[in-house]
């Protein structure tokens, strides 16, 4: 016992020692550097209380699953995008074009995520917490690849990057599966299918080059029947008629359909290739401006559309 | 012989449309239609939706024409049509609510919302104007001021609910794109419907431009005549509304183009204003389907009407609108001097209100007042001052034009420099792409001053008569809506972002950009208090102003550069705010402030402390949801406005119209 008091003593000197040495160059909660569309942002441990502004970022957070603290606009998520669900727990903090400093405030934040025009308010947002601020939607990006990028950025940030991985792995197994379902309805040759939301009865959104749409078809080895230069939400506001420009592709449009009666009865929709085919499917709402993952819901909503079209014929 | 040019025109622009929106050969198309079948996907297009298309074109723009051409005959005012009564505005306003509050209900029977709220604000701006205003610019103003009001609200209704109300946006940019007969085969009878009522006018309209009592005398009953033509042409704007949507200037432009291609006769007038209005619609459409042909997205038939209808506006203002108004718009006037009571109570406000802006908040546990934590206040100051200077300013620019046009109707937001400033940075961000918020101040204070150049420059040809200061008013706000609805339309985010930034918000605004507007703003009051002998001696009359030494044309134009950079500079912080350039400085005219220098002070105060108080509303009431604090002035003080014109007399308008049916034959003789 007389030898082991004083080696013990040594040797927990020698530890603490050993840790204040090493300790400023890794500390147990590690201190996380972060860029963004500004540059890079050091924070001295990953932060817990994230306030997120705008839906594809949410979908960001919820994916990692953390539940943000502070959304804006949370009621018009809860409608319009739906998937992934956002926990209970997560704050209205007011519209995303002006949310309200205040209540952001009072959720005292760790850190502030915003989006693409939030830039214009976001010094203010400064004064509250640290802000990032990514620029998801450009035209003069891939808007798919850099939301992946976006993921993986903020996944380091919260310290889940194992979380982020699995999910993208799943993503990318989840969109292999699906295209095996893609290539056992049509086998090599699928046709083109063009996916589009309907404004009125006279007017469609035909998405195209950039948009998380399309991104979703090239995950599943198909290709639009029209092609929609790059943009930075990656659609176009066309009138029906172009829509003949399909011939022998499908159509996909986007539910909801508010006058589906209306359009579905002119003579014209009537003429379409597609429509005199039967080549034409809805599909399950979903939010076609999100995030990384948003591209599988948005595969998994084409492919039903296409299987309850082939399943139709038979 | 002139409107033959204008037959002959019709048959080209025909074939024209036809071919742009088809491309089968004419000569297939006239078998087409012959055969009244398709078979090719070409065919059906063609006899589904060019076809139709340009038949729809032909007959709103006949409806347009007509509607146009009887408003301008019934009220002798060559500035009347749905553009400018708020025709538009109303329908509008009308549908959005429509689509949030009962959006199955909207979807189905939408034509009787817009319907209704089209007469309802025709019929309110014509009340308004009442009798000596319905003939000159009162009507015109009064319409600017419904169209601003009516837009703040939908403006508010559509920052809450922005994704229910995504695809009306098309439908108020105007395209007449259509998939089948269905909108051709509503239209039609209601234009011939609308037809009938007109011919049966004819008569009465010439007797009319005979004067009342040689009209009586044939045994006319002039007031409810009068009823029923105004209602038709309501009717008649109304349905084209519904069926194609918001489609600006066929109806303001038609009739004066008439009248200058020689229609004399009340008949010939109508019969050429209707093939001209048809004509300049299906012209304006191929346009449109022109430019489709370079743009990723549709160019709605709207914006293209817009596109070609200001610099006719315009062209017509100088060609015809030499005539001073001599009809000005009265409003009530109050106390003959401010009180000490009136000091002192404004006093207070402009303490108070501000502290209450700092001090009472809502947080989780609802209302909190008191002294707030130095971050809240960080958050608060930079707001409430700017919200200040801005109210301050825009009433300092309201002072000055309102005094140098003679004009009680004459405000930054209604002359069109507020439209200007907004048009350059809305332009900037349709044309280079990028956000409204990075065009920045210099785009901004550019776009007022270039507005503010054309007004001078009109304003020279004209002798500054206030119709053309309105209208390049007009035609600048018209313009800006078009580009703004082209990218409502085309839709994306970025949109919302604009229409945010057009409600004017004290929200971006950071603590220095407060303080230099404070101090901008502070500046121009003290010039304008610096000149207020000049301003009073220009307000006594121009001859008087110059009789007493003073280089009138030198002076008015420092005056009008100083109000329109004022203006531009609150604009560029925080975005366009109506109406407290209007009712700041005519709440003090009517709490007593009659020498310049006493309006001066009374309206900055008053403006500002408009402005606060509205900016504090929009953060509190519906917390965390916020509203603009331009939107919020517009809704109280535009709601402000209307009730005193209407107060004067609810149904002064009726009564006016029989009143002014007497006074054409004093004009005539």
């Amino acid at each position: 016992m007389r030898v082991l008091l004083p080696a013990l003593i040594a040797a927990a000197t020698a530890v603490v020692a050993a840790v204040a040495v090493v300790a400023p160059a890794a500390p147990a909660r590690a201190e996380v550097t972060v860029t963004d569309s500004r540059g890079s942002h050091t924070f001295a441990a990953p932060p817990q209380r994230v306030v997120a502004l705008t839906w594809s970022l949410v979908e960001h957070l919820v994916e990692l699953g953390v539940t943000p603290v502070g959304v804006a606009d949370l009621e018009g998520y809860n409608t319009w995008v739906v998937h992934p669900p956002v926990p209970a727990g997560a704050v209205e903090v007011g519209l995303r074009q002006e949310p309200s400093l205040e209540r952001i405030a009072e959720l005292e934040p760790d850190v502030i995520l915003a989006s693409d025009d939030q830039i214009a308010f976001v010094p203010q947002l400064e004064t509250i917490a640290p802000v990032l601020h990514y620029t998801a939607f450009s035209s003069e990006h891939d808007n798919e690849a850099v939301s992946r990028q976006h993921f993986r950025e903020i996944a380091r940030l919260l310290d889940r990057e194992a979380v982020a991985e699995a999910r993208l792995a799943d993503l990318d197994a989840a969109l292999a599966a699906l295209r095996q379902r893609v290539q056992a309805l049509y086998g090599d040759t699928p046709p083109t299918v063009t996916v589009v939301r309907f404004a009125d009865e006279a007017r469609v959104r035909v998405y195209g080059d950039n948009s998380m749409s399309s991104a979703a078809l090239k995950a599943l080895g198909l290709t639009s029947g029209i092609a929609v230069p790059r943009s930075r939400w990656g659609f176009a506001l066309k009138p029906v008629q172009d829509l003949g420009a399909i011939g022998d592709g499908v159509l996909v449009y986007v539910e909801p359909l508010e006058k589906a009666e209306a359009l579905l009865n002119t003579a014209l929709w009537q003429a379409m290739p597609f429509v005199r085919g039967g080549r034409v499917a809805a599909m399950a709402p979903a939010w076609t401006y999100g995030g990384a993952v948003s591209v599988q819901y948005l595969a998994e909503g084409i492919v039903t559309a296409l299987e309850s079209l082939a399943a139709g014929h038979r | 012989m002139r409107w033959l040019l204008v037959l002959a025109a019709a048959l080209l622009v025909v074939p024209m449309h036809l071919s742009l929106s088809s491309p089968l050969p004419l000569a297939e198309q006239a078998a087409v239609l012959w055969r009244g079948s398709a078979e090719t996907l070409a065919e059906v297009t063609f006899l589904h939706g060019g076809a139709p298309r340009a038949v729809i074109a032909l007959l709103a723009g006949a409806g347009l024409g007509l509607a146009g051409s009887v408003m301008q005959q019934v009220t002798r005012n060559p500035l009347v049509s749905p553009l400018t009564l708020g025709t538009s505005a109303g329908a509008w306003l009308a549908l959005v609510i429509a689509s949030v509050a009962a959006p199955a209900l909207a979807a189905s029977h939408g034509v009787w919302f817009a319907m209704t709220g089209a007469i309802l604000s025709t019929g309110l701006v014509l009340a308004i104007a009442g009798r000596q205003g319905i003939g000159g610019l009162p009507v015109v103003l009064a319409g600017m001021a419904m169209t601003l009001l009516l837009q703040a609200v939908a403006t508010v209704v559509v920052l809450t609910h922005d994704q229910y109300v995504r695809n009306l946006f098309i439908w108020q940019a105007g395209d007449l794109g259509q998939t089948d007969w269905r909108w051709v085969t509503w239209l039609a009878p209601q234009v011939a419907a609308g037809l009938v009522v007109v011919v049966l006018c004819k008569r009465p309209l010439t007797l009319m431009r005979l004067g009342a009592e040689a009209a009586a005398a044939r045994g006319l009953a002039l007031i409810p005549f009068l009823l029923v033509a105004v209602l038709a042409a309501l009717w008649l704007t109304a349905s084209v509304i519904t069926a194609v949507g918001v489609i600006a200037f066929i109806g303001l432009l038609a009739p004066n183009l008439a009248r200058l291609c020689g229609a004399r006769s009340a008949a010939a007038e109508l019969v050429t204003s209707l093939i001209l209005g048809a004509v300049l619609l299906l012209a304006t459409d191929a346009l449109a389907l022109y430019a489709s042909r370079f743009t990723r997205d549709l160019v709605p038939s709207g914006a293209s009407a817009a596109l070609v209808g200001v610099p006719v506006l315009l062209w017509l203002t100088l060609r015809r609108l030499r005539a001073a108004d001599h009809a000005p718009l009265s409003l009530p006037v109050g106390a003959l001097r401010v009180s000490r009571l009136t000091w002192a109570a404004l006093a207070v406000a402009a303490v108070a209100l501000p502290l209450l802006a700092l001090t009472v908040g809502r947080g989780p546990a609802g209302w909190s007042i008191g002294w707030p934590s130095d971050l809240v206040l960080g958050l608060r100051w930079p707001r409430v001052l700017t919200a200040a200077a801005a109210g301050a300013g825009m009433a300092v620019a309201g002072v000055i034009l309102q005094r140098l046009l003679r004009n009680p109707l004459a405000s930054p937001d209604i002359i069109g420099i507020s439209s200007g400033a907004s048009l350059a940075l809305v332009a900037t961000v349709v044309v280079l792409g990028g956000s409204i918020h990075e065009a920045g101040v210099p785009v901004a204070l550019l776009g007022g001053l270039a507005a503010l150049a054309v007004l001078l420059l009109l304003g020279r040809r004209q002798g500054h008569a206030p119709n053309a200061v309105a209208l390049v008013g007009i035609a600048l706000a018209a313009l800006l809506d078009s580009l703004l609805q082209f990218a409502l339309a085309r839709g994306g985010d970025e949109a919302y972002m604009i229409i945010g930034w057009l409600a004017g918000s004290t929200f971006r605004a950071s603590a220095g950009q407060g303080m230099a507007l404070a101090a901008a703003v502070a500046a121009a009051a003290a010039a304008t208090l610096l000149a207020h002998r000049w301003l009073t001696l220009m307000a006594a009359g121009e001859p008087f102003a110059a009789a007493r030494g003073l280089a009138v044309g030198p002076a008015r134009m420092l005056l009008l550069a100083l109000g329109a950079m004022t203006a531009a500079a609150v604009t560029s912080v925080t975005g366009p705010i109506a109406f407290v350039g209007l009712i700041a400085p005519h709440m003090a005219v009517l709490l007593g402030a009659r020498k310049v220098a006493a309006h001066v002070v009374l309206a900055t105060v008053l403006g500002a402390v408009l402005l606060v108080a509205s900016d504090w509303l929009g953060r509190t009431v519906f917390h965390p949801v916020q509203l603009p604090a331009g939107a919020v002035a517009a809704v109280v003080g535009g709601g402000y406005f209307i009730a005193l014109l209407a107060g004067q007399g609810p149904l002064r308008g009726l009564r006016g119209l029989g009143r002014m049916a007497s006074g054409w034959g004093n004009r005539a003789a």
